[in-house]
């Protein structure tokens, strides 16, 4: 018997229960937790209270089965300050943001890993496909996960660096599919249950709906403007710029000779600027709110770079940093960086960090 | 020790002379009270020595006890039934409440007011006290009903039910009061100034689950909420829990004998309970100190730890206790029981925690609680520090 004892972050899916079956047989003493972070239903004001969550009951009837403890932790008002609100103002600011990195460096990584190392936890495990284990020097490091088809190493770039020791990813040997027989294999009620996809604080797939409800009454992002092309002439209009992400092609409208792709949001002028496939492409970026875990690598080294998930790796030439602004020069073009993704820095397997795409520096910019 | 249960006043262990009870229940009244057989009969005969053990107990009536499935049932019950009836009048109902209910006596008083019926609040102090002009000015507008409790269930303050009974009495202004936690913990005083309506459950007092009591001073005070077979007199139809009332009345006779040793034996536990958290958590708050307290309660409140954490912190060591009500757990906002005695504003950063004691409760549970809680409490501030900056 081991007297670590690991707080499992169990979302009520196959690979967190897993996750959290794997560790037990280890002989850890396993906690698991679920993170109630927000209400589902819209409930009468004065019965507001618990959400009959799906996730919430299957995690605990995973729990009951291997037997372990299982707590509800209440992370609403972080995740919304942190998660909901940021994802708002970002597309507020014309830009696409990752809500799933802000959740695990902001909510998961954090307010959850505190509230367990208040329950005495030494350790915090997650359902990633990414592996954790020594570096080159010894250090504790994160690396993708072996499954190329699942890895979510991407997602995990804004990790404090202190807490890489206390980290435990017992997916990352795995596949989905070696994950699926185990939790099988255990009787366990999530084991066939389909993956998730959408973003969880938007039910009904359209996150549209969620800004018109968040943001204030007439905000710019949602009111008509114009669709131009690259040397500034109207081409069409749009019921708000923050429908639109850079690289998109639908919803452009027809009419055009070519396929049109949006190139820039300019939300200072509710413009979004459209053109060709070949204008989507960048040679450098800049990248701020960075993080890394490993110290800033030096102006110079080759990494690798991902800008959006299940994108293959792009090598890169860190560049400098002015103002928390790093620039990456890219070995070949890369099409649609698109600003307030994530672009997260690889050295091979080994995640270095990464930050948030600022904007990308093009060969031929669109014209003002 | 592998467990300190400090949460009786979430639910109380069965206590084995009930146990008992129920098992001679068992056997001897297996049909249903409403056969006309010998088991039916025989069921019947268990039922009826039930209620009327009971309303021996609380020298009422046993036509006024009528057996209902717990206490959220009870406090629903006399509220909504009570706006049922003056609704039936022509009668737009007013409930009066405090801010300090338990959330069944509250939410079935918000229910009234969507069903088109009012609600005020009569104001508390943090010693449970009330200004008679304000609560007779409350009374002045012809209320269809008063709900107070008598011992509050998160901080365990006493609530002044013989005051209210006294001045709406004058003005034939019927009372309900949730006496959930005060039976068995403090004497429920002159049976002859009882509220009109009196709310009992039975697993607070080592008697099973989904088992209580509305005792019910006039009947026609009411309106049924349910409606079937006319059982407990059309009040709570249903086939009736025949073993639970035989467990419930065996509750309430344990109870009411040991109260005045057990009251006190309680007391003198919490005090050094309460001195042992004090000496090791010098910046701890305690609730309810302001004013009378049953004896089964402590309530503290830990400055910055603003997160729902010590009662689960506190499992991992084997200390079983609560935030607050079990009603609430899960529920983001802080508890509506200590906003209501101390203001919005006292809840914000501060963890509430909720230890209560009963029958199991030996002194040297409560003199290990102490040292477990501080070192929990210890860990979680310095686990929480980066957020509390």
């Amino acid at each position: 018997m081991s007297d670590k004892r690991i707080l499992v972050a169990m979302s009520g899916g196959v690979d967190s229960s897993v996750t959290a079956a794997l560790l037990k047989e280890e002989g850890h003493q396993v906690i698991g937790a679920t993170m109630k972070t927000f209400c589902y239903q819209e409930t009468p004001a004065h019965s507001r209270t618990c959400c009959g969550l799906d996730g919430i009951m299957d995690a605990r009837n995973v729990a009951e089965r291997l037997d372990i403890p299982h707590y509800v932790f209440d992370v609403e008002e972080e995740f919304t300050r942190d998660v909901i609100d940021d994802f708002v103002e970002e597309y507020g600011r014309g830009r696409t943001p990752n809500p799933c990195v802000r959740c695990n460096s902001r909510t998961k990584f954090g307010d959850l890993l505190r509230r367990g190392r208040a329950l005495g936890c030494d350790g915090i495990a997650t359902g990633h496909y990414v592996r954790s284990g020594p570096g080159p020097r010894g250090n504790a490091s994160l690396f993708r996960g072996l499954d190329r088809e699942k890895d979510q190493a991407y997602f995990l770039w804004g990790l404090a660096p202190e807490l890489l020791p206390m980290l435990h990813f017992p997916l990352g040997g795995l596949t989905k599919d070696q994950v699926r027989e185990r939790a099988r294999a255990l009787e366990l009620v999530t084991a066939d249950k389909p993956e998730s996809q959408e973003i969880c604080f938007v039910p009904t797939g359209d996150y549209r709906d969620l800004l018109k409800k968040r943001m204030k009454p007439r905000h710019p992002a949602l009111e008509p403007g114009q669709i131009v092309d690259l040397h500034g002439t109207q081409v069409g209009e749009h019921d708000g710029y923050a429908g639109f992400t850079v690289g998109q092609r639908k919803g452009l409208g027809g009419g055009f000779s070519e396929p049109q792709y949006v190139i820039e949001i300019r939300p200072d002028r509710r413009e979004v600027v459209v053109g060709p496939r070949e204008a989507l492409e960048s040679t450098a970026l800049a990248v701020n709110d960075l993080n890394w875990l490993h110290g800033s690598p030096n102006p110079g080294t080759g990494v690798q770079i991902q800008i959006r998930h299940r994108a293959a790796p792009a090598p890169a030439v860190v560049g400098t940093t002015e103002d928390g602004v790093l620039t990456l020069e890219l070995a070949r073009p890369e099409r649609a960086v698109t600003p307030g993704q994530s672009c997260a820095v690889f050295d091979g397997d080994r995640l270095l960090g990464g930050g948030r795409i600022l904007h990308a520096l093009r060969p031929h910019p669109a014209s003002p | 020790m592998d467990e300190i249960y400090l949460d009786h006043a979430a639910a109380t262990p069965l206590r084995p002379r009930v146990r008992q009870a129920m098992a001679r229940a068992e056997e001897r009244a297996g049909g249903n009270p409403s056969g006309v057989h010998r088991r039916g009969r025989e069921a019947r005969r268990t039922l009826d020595a039930a209620r009327t053990r009971i309303g021996e107990l609380l020298e009422v009536s046993p036509r006024s006890v009528f057996f209902v499935r717990g206490g959220t049932e009870s406090n629903n019950l006399a509220i909504l039934g009570r706006a049922d009836r003056v609704r039936r009048d022509g009668t737009r109902p007013l409930l009066l409440t405090t801010a300090v209910e338990h959330s069944s006596v509250r939410e079935a008083v918000a229910q009234g007011t969507e069903d088109g019926g009012e609600a005020e609040v009569l104001p508390l102090d943090p010693s449970g006290r009330t200004e008679p002009s304000a609560l007779n000015g409350l009374l002045a507008r012809g209320p269809a009903l008063i709900s107070i409790q008598q011992v509050n269930h998160e901080t365990g303050t006493v609530l002044p039910v013989a005051q209210v009974v006294r001045a709406a009495r004058e003005r034939g202004i019927p009372v309900h009061s949730d006496m959930v936690q005060a039976m068995g913990r403090i004497a429920l005083g002159d049976p002859d100034s009882l509220p009109d309506l009196v709310s009992f459950s039975a697993h607070k007092l080592g008697g099973p689950r989904s088992m209580g009591a509305l005792i019910v001073r006039d009947r026609d005070l009411l309106a049924p909420r349910l409606f079937g077979g006319g059982q407990e007199d059309g009040l709570r139809p249903g086939t009736e829990d025949v073993v639970g009332a035989a467990g419930f009345a065996a509750a309430v006779e344990m109870v009411l004998s040991e109260l005045p040793e057990e009251g006190g034996r309680l007391e003198r536990l919490r005090n050094e309970l309460e001195e042992g958290l004090r000496e090791r958590i010098p910046d701890l708050i305690v609730h309810g100190v302001e004013g009378p307290r049953a004896p089964h309660i402590l309530n503290v409140g830990v400055p910055g730890l603003s997160l729902d954490l010590l009662p689960r912190a506190l499992d991992m060591e084997g200390l079983a206790a609560s935030a607050g009500s079990a009603c609430r757990s899960g529920s983001t906002t802080m508890s509506p029981v200590l906003s209501g005695f101390y203001g919005e504003a006292h809840a914000v950063g501060v963890a509430p925690l909720r230890l209560s004691l009963g029958w199991t409760t030996t002194s040297d549970e409560v003199r290990w609680a102490p040292e477990v809680i501080a070192r929990v409490v210890a860990r979680a501030r310095r686990a929480l520090e980066p957020d509390t900056s």
